[in-house]
């Protein structure tokens, strides 16, 4: 087993101190549900970890408020409390569902927001959301504090942009214009504890006359680093939405998973279930009936 | 009936949820060390050399083994302690640790240096069965397993073909399937300073044999080596194998420091050295007239055994008996044999092959009726066994109530089958995307071990002063409820209530080997031991009671602590006031019932004979929803209906259906094993994927009642039964609802979207 110092954080700054004298060496531990997982496994991204800070008992890094328009997560709050927050459920509700989603009642009470974030896994149920929200990360170290918009901070499967240091303390965006409509639905191999095969997150505004004026798409599980595919969103923005248009764009989503991560084992299947769920998420946010919506029943 | 035939609570019930009953993991003793073990990360090499010096310098390590320090590398069987100089799998063990406390344990583990030279190996059946193909075992010539092959002629099959207006030939495969028990595998053993003998605690299903394995790692005598078995956290045929290594390598390692030794393993060790479903590769061509009556089945079900194997010998008889389901077919011809190869060995599972020759055959029969353009259920109507049938063994079912058709009937009754199979066909023509089906299997099932070996058990009743009774089985209870059943069966003969019935687990000095718990004999073998054992010293204490009570033995008749005298029941004593009474005289009031075998001839070469002395028969019906954009499986409802003879405790007969549905639906959508070069990919929870409860259907569990001639009260068997025919059922419904077959399991998202397989390699 992995052998590590352990600091217990009693305040964000004595926190930002210990990782600022842990330096490369050091990592902040919030609910553990990947950081524990990956030291039992002796992970090689772990190895060169020589201090824990664990962070869990910031309680004032837990928050989910709204000012002046802009919805804020401390990086502390809980997929179990953002599933549950009546703020998130009418503002973003789609992020709501993600959360509802991850792992069992367990993992919810534990992750949190800011460790799916930073652990950046491609098949992590809040990123294409948020990066959908187009929110922002607000990184705090010693030196001060900067802001970066999630799809900058990811970097790549498990690689983020955070520096030696740096302590994720919140997660914002704006709330999405009045009108906006969302959905978010993951495919997994099961119906709980289940690791996204693909999922996809859309936010849609329609203004008169039905006419899509927003778009945002965003698979996960997709793509090595979560991103809206604008070519397919190019296919909505300003028409009238219909099923022919909602699945050609699912199909254009689909292609542009394949020009950018090339052929995989797994890519027959994924273009046309993506191209799918796309097709209904779209049609779920802009209110549509669509077939595969109905079962038989 | 008074404690029989009811929903009693289980005797472990409290225990448990209270959290007091103690695994294996949780037993700690004065002293103790803890064992770990290095495995190979080659599924097949050369070992050229083990240097442990730096290992043995670990502050806190006792004892650094490899082979060459054992008393016997090879078990009772042909698995390794630990290897001496080649490995044939990433489960083979080469060497072993005990330290004080498990990171030291580890850290020497790492210390150790061992040079491989990997070798070539052989990963699929057809690699193994492959002209010139390298041999896994050298005693194992063509890579076949020692001992598996067991053929089935009757009539002949050309003749059949000829008189066949049909016929279809499939292939069918399943993969290696994890038993995911949630107890992983754990000991402690503890050496006696004195007399050099040791007691071994642990997670094992079958006692006898894993004292076997540990006498054999010892180099003594079985009765220097006692095995007393832990509340089990599950097996499911699993802690087999695996607990004999693991005791054998704690035992040895406790003899050698002097000091009790605790193994306890990780969930990822577990599924590296633990036993799982045999793959099965099913090949068959089978011939009926345009009336729908199947003329002749061949068949050739080859399994895969993986680098060592002690069961597809016994196994395999099991598959050639029931391969053809439960139908009279006229002319037979069945081989059935195991290959071995670099992977994780074979070895039992709930069901012992059964699971997969159903799914296989009752694929082919749903593929067989949609060729002759017939109802599924109309085909395995006209075939189905009937009283008096002749079984494809050439046993007459005659001696017998044969349940096929009754039990298959009533759970399509239950089910609503045909109404909404006709729905679901007339909307899957409508098209969309979300579709149901509904689909079904029917089996059969031969209750104990029939001729495959000696279905011999015994079981200890001992009455004490206060009426309290001790009860003693060679078989265990491995959460499956066999000592609330038989404490059942004894409080129900003595006329006493449950409560007085003290079951106590099984330590192998004090029983006599009554064979294993496997083949759902628990209730069916184990209880008619207890049976003969109550009823013993029922006849002892019936005759004090008759002397106390100035009447007939034969007059007296006991219910809730009394015995009475049938004719006049004021006429009463206390069983106690009785009990006491016959001790006070002398007598002995500790019997030990003995089943003995029935005969059952068996020819070998052409696999006729009487296979098992009863049956039991089983229908699932289960329905689905399939999203064909995405391969998505729902499972909605499954009725299971078996007819279990007499359910002892009604509430544990639907636990055992319930999770039997669960089982079966996880090897039907979702579990495998996945291999690369011998090395498990996905070794836990995570990616090893099993039903969770959202992921469960409506279940509707039919306890159907007949009289068995044979089981304790009329029992029959149903552990395995409750597992065997879910898959089938859930594929078939799949295929109705999609219109296309998936004949490789797991149906899982790639296969039933794609109709193929997609391995990530
Ligand atoms: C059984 C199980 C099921 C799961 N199911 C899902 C699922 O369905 N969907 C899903 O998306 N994920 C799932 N996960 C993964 C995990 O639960 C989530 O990613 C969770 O959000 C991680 O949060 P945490 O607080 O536990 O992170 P931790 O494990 O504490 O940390 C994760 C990483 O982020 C870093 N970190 C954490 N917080 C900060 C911070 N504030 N600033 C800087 N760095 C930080 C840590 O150093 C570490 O590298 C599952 C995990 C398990 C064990």
């Amino acid at each position: 087993m992995h052998k590590f110092d352990y600091v217990k954080a009693r305040s964000l700054e004595e926190a930002l101190r210990a990782l600022s004298q842990g330096g490369e060496k050091a990592c902040a531990l919030a609910g553990g549900t990947d950081l524990l997982v990956g030291f039992r496994a002796e992970d090689a991204r772990l190895r060169h970890i020589e201090l824990v800070v664990d962070i869990g008992d910031l309680t004032e890094l837990a928050y989910i408020r709204e000012e002046n328009g802009c919805v804020a997560l401390g990086a502390l709050t809980t997929h179990a409390a953002i599933a549950e927050s009546s703020l998130i459920r009418v503002a973003a509700p789609f992020l709501a569902t993600a959360c509802s989603q991850v792992g069992s009642p367990q993992i919810r009470n534990r992750g949190t927001v800011g460790g799916n974030l930073c652990n950046a896994s491609p098949a992590a149920d809040t990123l294409p959301v948020l990066v959908a929200l187009e929110a922002e990360v607000v990184l705090r170290s010693l030196g001060g504090e900067r802001r970066v918009p999630v799809s900058r901070f990811v970097e790549g499967p498990h690689r983020t942009g955070l520096r030696p240091g740096e302590l994720v303390t919140e997660v914002r965006f704006n709330r999405p214009l009045p009108g906006s409509r969302t959905c978010f639905i993951k495919l997994g191999r099961r119906k709980a504890m289940s690791i996204a095969r693909l999922s996809i997150a859309v936010l849609l505004r329609t203004g008169d006359g039905g006419v899509v004026e927003e778009i945002r798409l965003v698979p996960g599980a997709a793509l090595p680093v979560p991103a809206r595919v604008t070519a397919a969103e190019e296919i909505l923005r300003g028409q009238g939405l219909t099923v022919e248009l909602a699945r050609e764009a699912g199909e254009k989503l689909a292609q542009e998973m394949v020009r950018i991560t090339g052929q995989r084992w797994s890519t027959p299947y994924k273009v046309p279930a993506i191209a799918a769920l796309t097709r209904r998420a779209i049609l779920t946010a802009g209110g549509l009936e669509d077939v595969a919506t109905r079962s038989q029943a | 009936m008074g404690v029989v035939s009811r929903p009693v609570p289980r005797v472990d019930a409290y225990e448990k949820v209270t959290g007091r009953a103690k695994f294996a993991a949780d037993l700690y003793f004065p002293g103790m060390l803890y064992g770990k073990v290095l495995r190979s990360p080659h599924a097949h090499a050369r070992i050229v050399k083990i240097d442990v010096s730096r290992a043995r310098e670990v502050p806190g390590v006792h004892c650094v083994l490899t082979a060459a320090d054992l008393p016997a590398a090879r078990s009772w069987f042909t698995y390794l302690f630990l290897a001496e100089d080649e490995v044939r799998y990433t489960g083979d063990a080469v060497a072993m640790v005990a330290a004080e406390d498990p990171d030291a344990a580890e850290e020497a583990l790492k210390a150790i240096e061992v040079v491989y030279e990997p070798l070539p190996g052989v990963f699929t059946i057809e690699e193994a069965l492959e002209p010139g193909a390298l041999q896994v075992q050298d005693y194992a010539p063509g890579n076949i397993v020692r001992n598996s092959h067991w053929p089935v002629r009757r009539g002949n099959v050309e003749e059949g073909f000829a008189r066949s207006d049909v016929i279809i030939e499939r292939e069918y495969r399943t993969p290696f399937i994890e038993h995911a028990y949630i107890e992983p595998e754990a000991t402690v053993a503890v050496p006696d300073p004195v007399d050099g003998s040791v007691t071994v605690y642990g997670s094992v299903q079958n006692p006898y044999m894993t004292r076997r394995y540990v006498a054999a790692a010892l180099g003594t005598a079985l009765g220097k080596v006692r095995i007393i078995q832990q509340t089990l956290g599950g097996s499911f045929g699993g802690k087999e194998e695996v607990m004999g290594l693991m005791c054998g390598r704690a035992a040895v390692m406790a003899v050698k420091t002097g000091r009790p030794v605790k193994m306890v393993n990780t969930r990822e060790e577990s599924f590296v050295e633990s036993a799982k479903r045999h793959p099965f590769r099913l090949r068959y061509k089978i011939g009926a007239t345009r009336e729908g009556r199947i003329m002749a089945f061949e068949a050739e079900l080859v399994d895969e055994g993986g680098a060592y194997n002690s069961q597809a010998q016994f196994m395999n008889w099991r598959a050639c008996v029931h391969s053809a389901g439960c139908y009279e077919i006229p002319n037979v011809k069945v081989d059935v044999y195991a290959v071995h190869t670099n992977n994780v060995y074979g070895g039992a599972m709930r069901g012992y092959s059964s699971p997969q020759v159903i799914f296989g055959q009752e694929s082919l029969m749903d593929e067989l009726a949609e060729a002759l353009g017939m109802d599924p259920v109309e085909l395995r109507r006209k075939n189905a066994l009937r009283f008096g049938s002749v079984t494809i063994t050439g046993q007459k079912l005659d001696d017998q109530p044969v349940n096929v058709l009754a039990v298959m009937e009533r759970v399509l009754e239950e089910a609503d089958y045909f109404n909404r199979r006709e729905e679901y066909t007339r909307q899957r023509e409508k098209g969309g995307p979300r579709r149901r089906g509904i689909g079904m299997a029917v089996s059969y099932r031969g209750c104990g071990l029939g001729a495959e070996t000696a279905d011999a058990t015994g079981g200890l009743v001992s009455v004490q002063e206060d009426g309290s009774v001790i009860i003693r089985s060679g078989l265990t209870d491995n959460g499956q409820g066999l000592s609330t059943s038989h404490a059942q069966i004894v409080a129900e003969e003595l006329g006493i209530p449950l409560s007085k019935v003290v079951y106590q687990r099984v330590d192998t000095s004090t029983m006599p080997d009554g064979g294993m718990t496997v083949a759902s004999r628990g209730t069916y073998t184990g209880g008619r031991a207890m049976l003969l054992a109550a009823r013993k010293v029922k006849e002892i204490i019936f005759r004090g009671a008759a002397e106390l009570l100035s009447c007939r033995p034969e007059e007296l008749a006991s219910s809730d602590g009394l015995i009475f005298c049938s004719s006049d029941p004021s006429k009463k004593v206390s069983f106690e006031e009785a009990v006491r009474h016959c001790l006070f005289r002398g007598e002995t009031l500790t019997q030990l019932g003995w089943v003995v075998p029935p005969e059952l001839p068996w020819d070998r070469p052409t696999g006729q004979g009487k296979a098992f002395p009863t049956y039991m028969y089983s229908c699932v019906v289960a329905e689905v929803e399939v999203d064909t954009e995405t391969g998505q499986v729902e499972v909605l409802r499954v009725t299971a209906g078996h007819d279990v003879g007499r359910a002892i405790n009604p509430a544990l007969a639907a636990g055992q259906i319930y999770g039997g549905i669960v089982m079966g639906m996880g090897m039907a959508l979702m579990e495998e094993v996945e291999l690369h070069k011998g090395v498990i990919l996905n070794p836990n929870f995570d990616s090893y994927t099993i039903p969770t409860s959202l992921d469960m259907p409506e279940m509707k569990p039919l306890l159907l009642e007949s009289e068995d001639p044979v089981g304790p009260f009329h029992a029959k068997s149903l552990g395995e039964p409750a597992m065997e025919c879910v898959a089938a059922a859930i594929v078939n419904a799949v295929a109705h609802a999609t219109g296309r077959r998936v004949r490789s399991l797991p149906a899982n998202l790639e296969k039933v979207l794609l109709g193929k397989t997609l391995a990530r390699s």
